[in-house]
């Protein structure tokens, strides 16, 4: 036990110099001293600032809405969300080496999801009889159309490793622990490691659907029988295109409606939700103008900016008029910048897009090909898509067209119906966005993705399409390290592009 | 335990060694049409009308998937990487068509795989919705006719509701003798081994249903004729997904672990359970058996009547442990499982779950954890 004691401080003290240099790479002063110019600087210290602003005052909001004893209750049980302290270290690290317009942008698109998350945290902490919960391809706005409130299941399980790293691990091995096949998807093994430890809301009612994969779709067995409450799961045609397949799913979203109708407080409000279907229409003009933007080399906007962006404010707060303001803004940076003649970055030498989600415990390793090889990120599959605007004209024509959003959305199209879905958009984004190369995010337990890896392969070649693929796991980075998701990178860089390294 | 030597299990083991065996041979030699499925959701006796047969896509014998590792990766499910690498070895190439239905991803993509690789001639995908409800089964019953009419006009066959009520009549006798053996395994001491049973379901399965069924009735004639199975430890079921090599079995029973019940994909139970022509047209009918009949986890809404067919089966069957058996890779079975094994010993069922590949390996692992769970439960 001693002897224990003594090894395990000796180890705490020989890491010491290295956790220092970690927190000190993270923390504002570093920042300050290593900014490019003073506009930079006074850029980050108002989203720093801003960011520890909202939290603090969300924390003594708690304080008085739920009394001392309540809030260290609700903290005590959701130990993740001081994780979200760490969100000024994710700055600092989407933050390096990026300047003007383009840092403001990057910025402003974390600093909109933290206030999402505090938004999501009042609803989930001081409205639990009127919540909702369900899972993250099942858009809320119904939910919200009819005056409840929703929480994406696996929402904390994708933003906990961009923010941490290893945030994910615990939940994962709990869920491994609980007998989930370790060979799963690692975002739903997180998802139901939360709920198996109670770090998640029950709500009054669930929505889930045979979406994204087997096992996220496979796991809400295994949460509806910890939660038990009554749960409705949509079901989207394979076949996805044309008008059967809208009919059936939009009787199945008929069907729901009335479901939650007898099951939550809610009723449906056809008003509120044409007003949902016109910030999204809005949010869909302005994604689309900022995508004509970033079509022209060298980018005036990228990376985070556009993938961020559209990850919180497209699929889990398209309803808010703060996520049409959020793509003002974004918009109205970008057409600066180009206006200006000004690139996201000086030295856009590659540009690339990423098939699958992003790398979430790495999402900066954008970054640091940014700064490495002048790699830029322009757009990737979880972004794009080819939605229409949707007819508000009546609540038919509304439910029609957010049934075909739904349908062509993200993970939605490329997981259903044959190849051409997941490879005609891979060789479409390639022209539409003037690549250079495509990475696909070689997640190692999404296996739809790992078995369309032959054909892409081969058609790339024949194309004559750079391809990288770049194994992984999306939120475990035991199993990939870091380091090695580098070097698989440089790899790439420097056997396949030929390219010569920036930071030498 | 005591078994007994029949001369019929040596056919179906014969007819199991290839994935096109001699039956399908003799019956494509005849001018019939053989088509390729591999999911429980294709209603067979579709495929069985007028000069139609189906065949199980299996691939039992095979020793690597190296190629098929090239395209589907070795991270996902053995079973579609083995279709794929015997698909490249042409050894499917007797099959006039091939239908899919989306099971899975893994299915999904051994489908895109086969398309862009083989090219077949036909290839059908039944859109088979994964929730059962009025304006499921409408869907359903489209799907159907829409893959009834393509085979009509791609091979020139009689489609037609004479055409297709004669064929479940055929899918029926069929079903009621295989059931009719498979019901034997109630009996105390059971007349026939899993092993066996097993062998001639795949058989049945793998092989034109005509052709076959004087090998069954021999079978079942040789069953009743000898005597029972003694001397087993313990009356097991075995649950799951795909299973195609008996052999599997054979290493369950090979520790005095009888098999007497089988819920698995290429199972009996409830597999074989007639299709009922309730007066609104053989498609309807084909459409309505097709969801009753297959306990997969890729139905949603549906966890309570798998578990509860499970308990039902325990009971029905005197099983003393359940075995569950999942392709290392399948997110379906893995995930589900879960729930199943905690659900199942909350009922003070004993419960072993088995991960492996599809082709027969590890055989001495195997003997070892089955015999630990024998002894588990005192036997």
């Amino acid at each position: 036990m001693e002897g224990n004691l003594t090894a395990t401080v000796r180890s705490l003290v020989a890491k010491l110099p290295e956790t220092a240099m970690k927190h000190w790479r993270s923390s504002l002063p570093e920042y300050l001293l290593s900014a490019k110019d003073l506009n930079s600087a006074l850029i980050y210290l108002k989203y720093w600032a801003l960011n520890y602003f909202v939290i603090a005052r969300f924390m003594a909001e708690m304080d008085l809405r739920l009394g001392p004893v309540g809030s260290l209750r609700t903290l005590v049980g959701n130990p993740w969300m001081f994780t979200l302290l760490k969100v000024n270290a994710l700055m600092r690290r989407y933050g390096r080496g990026r300047t003007g317009r383009y840092l403001e942008s990057v910025c402003l698109a974390l600093h909109t999801v933290v206030t999402g998350i505090i938004d999501m945290l009042r609803q989930m902490f001081y409205h639990p009889e009127r919540m909702v919960v369900s899972e993250d391809l099942v858009p809320i706005d119904i939910i919200h159309a009819m005056g409840l409130d929703g929480y994406l299941l696996e929402g904390m399980g994708i933003i906990l490793p961009i923010v941490d790293p290893g945030s994910a691990t615990k939940y994962i091995d709990t869920a491994e622990n609980e007998g989930m096949n370790p060979d799963a998807c690692s975002l739903p093994k997180t998802t139901v490691g939360m709920v198996i430890r109670g770090h998640m809301p029950k709500g009054v009612a669930m929505l889930s659907s045979n979406l994204p994969c087997d096992a996220g779709a496979a796991s809400y067995a295994v949460i509806q029988r910890i939660f038990d409450i009554p749960t409705y799961r949509l079901d989207v045609p394979y076949n996805f295109h044309g008008e059967r397949a809208e009919n059936l799913f939009m009787k199945d979203v008929k069907a729901m409606i009335a479901w939650l109708e007898e099951h939550t407080p809610g009723r449906m409000d056809w008003g509120r939700f044409r007003r949902i279907c016109e910030n999204r229409n809005r949010i869909l003009e302005l994604e689309l103008e900022l995508w004509d933007m970033i079509r022209l080399r060298p980018a005036p906007l990228a990376s985070e900016a556009v993938w961020l962006s559209h990850l919180w404010n497209v699929n889990v707060t398209p309803d808010y008029e703060k996520s049409v303001r959020h793509y003002e803004k974004i918009v109205a940076l970008a057409r600066k910048n180009l206006e200006s003649s000004t690139p996201a970055t000086v030295n856009e030498r590659y540009r690339s897009i990423v098939w699958n989600p992003p790398f979430l415990h790495f999402s900066d390793i954008f970054n640091w090909a940014e700064r490495t090889y002048g790699l830029t990120l322009i757009n990737d599959s979880m972004t794009y898509h080819h939605h229409i605007p949707i007819d508000t004209s009546t609540p038919e024509t509304m439910l029609r067209g957010w049934c075909r959003t739904v349908m062509e959305g993200p993970m939605v199209r490329h997981t259903r119906g044959p190849a051409e879905n997941y490879l005609d958009d891979i060789f479409r984004m390639v022209k539409q966005f003037d690549l250079d190369m495509v990475w696909v995010a070689n997640h190692v337990g999404c296996k739809g993705g790992q078995a369309m890896n032959g054909i892409l392969r081969e058609k790339c070649r024949e194309m004559g399409i750079p391809l990288l693929i770049l194994d992984y796991d999306l939120s475990d980075p035991r199993i990939v390290s870091h380091d090695n998701m580098k070097r698989q990178v440089e790899h790439f860089m420097e056997n396949v592009m030929k390219a010569e390294r920036l930071d030498h | 335990m005591k078994t007994a030597d029949r001369k019929a299990l040596k056919v179906f083991q014969e007819l199991l060694e290839n994935p096109v065996n001699r039956l399908v041979e003799q019956a494509a030699g005849d001018g019939r049409i053989p088509l390729g499925y591999s999911c429980s959701f294709v209603p067979e006796p579709l495929l069985m009308a007028d000069r139609l047969f189906p065949v199980r896509l299996h691939a039992t014998g095979i020793a690597g998937t190296e190629i098929a590792d090239n395209y589907l990766s070795s991270l996902v499910c053995s079973y579609t990487r083995s279709i794929l690498e015997f698909a490249f070895d042409d050894r499917y190439d007797l099959l006039q068509g091939w239908v899919f239905v989306p099971s899975c991803a893994h299915m999904q993509r051994l489908q895109d795989n086969l398309e862009y690789l083989k090219k077949p001639g036909f290839v059908h995908t039944i859109d088979v919705p994964r929730k059962v409800s009025e304006a499921t089964l409408d869907w359903m019953e489209e799907e159907l006719h829409m893959l009834s009419d393509r085979l009509a006009s791609h091979f020139q066959v009689d489609m037609g509701p004479d055409s297709l009520d004669k064929a479940i009549a055929s899918w029926n006798e069929y079903a009621e003798t295989v059931k009719a053996v498979g019901e034997l395994r109630k009996r105390p001491d059971p007349p026939l081994t899993g092993t066996e049973f097993h062998a001639m379901l795949m058989a049945s399965l793998a092989s034109p249903k005509d052709l076959i069924m004087p090998e069954i009735r021999a079978f079942r004639d040789e069953v009743e004729q000898q005597g029972d199975i003694t001397g087993h430890r313990a009356r097991l079921m075995v649950v799951g997904g795909h299973l195609h090599d008996p052999d599997f079995i054979r290493v369950i029973e090979s520790q005095g672990g009888l098999v007497v019940a089988d819920r698995f994909c290429t199972g009996s139970i409830p597999g074989l359970m007639p299709v009922e022509t309730n007066g609104r047209g053989p498609v309807r009918a084909l459409a309505e058996h097709a969801f009753r009949k297959t306990l997969c986890p890729r139905m949603m809404e549906d966890f309570d009547r798998r578990l509860q067919s499970v308990i039902d089966i325990v009971r029905e069957y005197n099983v003393d442990g359940v075995v569950i058996e999942v392709i290392k890779f399948c997110d379906l079975w893995g995930v589900d499982s879960m729930p199943l094994v905690t659900a199942l010993r909350d009922k003070g069922i004993p419960v072993l779950k088995l991960e492996r590949e599809y082709r027969l390996g590890g055989e001495g692992q195997l003997r070892t954890r089955v015999q630990a769970f024998l002894e588990s439960m005192g036997r």
